[in-house]
């Protein structure tokens, strides 16, 4: 989940999930759209790799990649957590402080 | 569901035993919300009043009041600053607030403020990578990767 989380909190490494999310794309065609170096980009490239939000498909000297949005799906229960959890805690404080004035 | 599938709203229910004046003072009285979210806040209950909470010293959620109508309903934008995937005021919070004997039915909903977007084909994917702007701002308490360095 971390490293998941942490994958997506670079714009740029957001950016590339996008580019491949419906074709596959090469290392280079991902650098050839950004303006940062190659070794930048295929720094992203494993993390997002390594992450599992990218899949890698090696065809001849290629290495090809595509988005894997299941990795998400747990992140998305994160999501929901944040507003769960929360609730969880308002519901709580409110019948703490009603159950204090009682007593 | 999965997780490629666009999902514009969270949507929750509660009871909770305590009076809906209660209830409804842990969304406007800064003190009581310390006790359920965030560290610092700044709310300013009217409509268009600020709304503002520092999640961890580093994450801050920030909107304003839209309607605050005590002690049925309030409606507020959300949104977090310095994120560009959802920025303050980009979406919406719903609660109501329902009697039912001495306790009350909290109806909560968090909307997005851009449902068309995410509703068009092939949407889901930017539509939840923006939702995890709340997830990465809101790790808030406990050991979770958010309150640590900033992820770079």
């Amino acid at each position: 989940m971390e490293a998941v989380l942490r994958a997506i909190s670079d714009p740029r490494r957001r950016e590339i999930i996008r580019l491949v999310r419906r074709r596959e794309l090469s290392a280079g065609e991902i650098a050839a759209r950004f303006e940062v170096s190659r070794p930048a980009i295929s720094q992203h490239i494993t993390i997002l790799r390594e992450a599992g939000l990218l899949t890698e498909r090696r065809d001849g000297n290629r290495r090809l990649y595509r988005a894997r949005p299941e990795a998400l799906a747990g992140v998305r229960s994160f999501v929901d957590e944040f507003w769960m959890d929360h609730l969880d805690r308002l519901k709580e404080a409110a019948e703490q402080e009603e159950t204090d004035a009682r007593n | 569901m999965p997780a490629t599938e666009a999902r514009t709203t969270f949507t929750r229910e509660l009871h909770i035993n305590a009076s809906r004046e209660t209830v409804f003072s842990y969304f406007t009285d800064p003190a009581k919300m310390a006790r359920w979210m965030g560290i610092e806040h700044r709310l300013d209950p009217v409509p268009g009043g600020a709304f503002r909470v520092d999640m961890n010293g580093r994450n801050v959620a920030a909107g304003r009041f839209v309607e605050v109508e005590p002690p049925a309903r309030v409606v507020f934008t959300w949104g977090w600053e310095a994120s560009e995937e959802m920025p303050p005021g980009s979406s919406t919070v719903e609660v109501r607030l329902t009697a039912d004997g001495d306790a009350t039915i909290l109806d909560f909903v968090h909307r997005d403020l851009t449902p068309e977007q995410a509703a068009r084909h092939g949407e889901g994917w930017d539509h939840f990578l923006a939702r995890l702007g709340v997830a990465a701002a809101g790790g808030d308490p406990g050991p979770d990767p958010y309150r640590g360095p900033p992820p770079r």
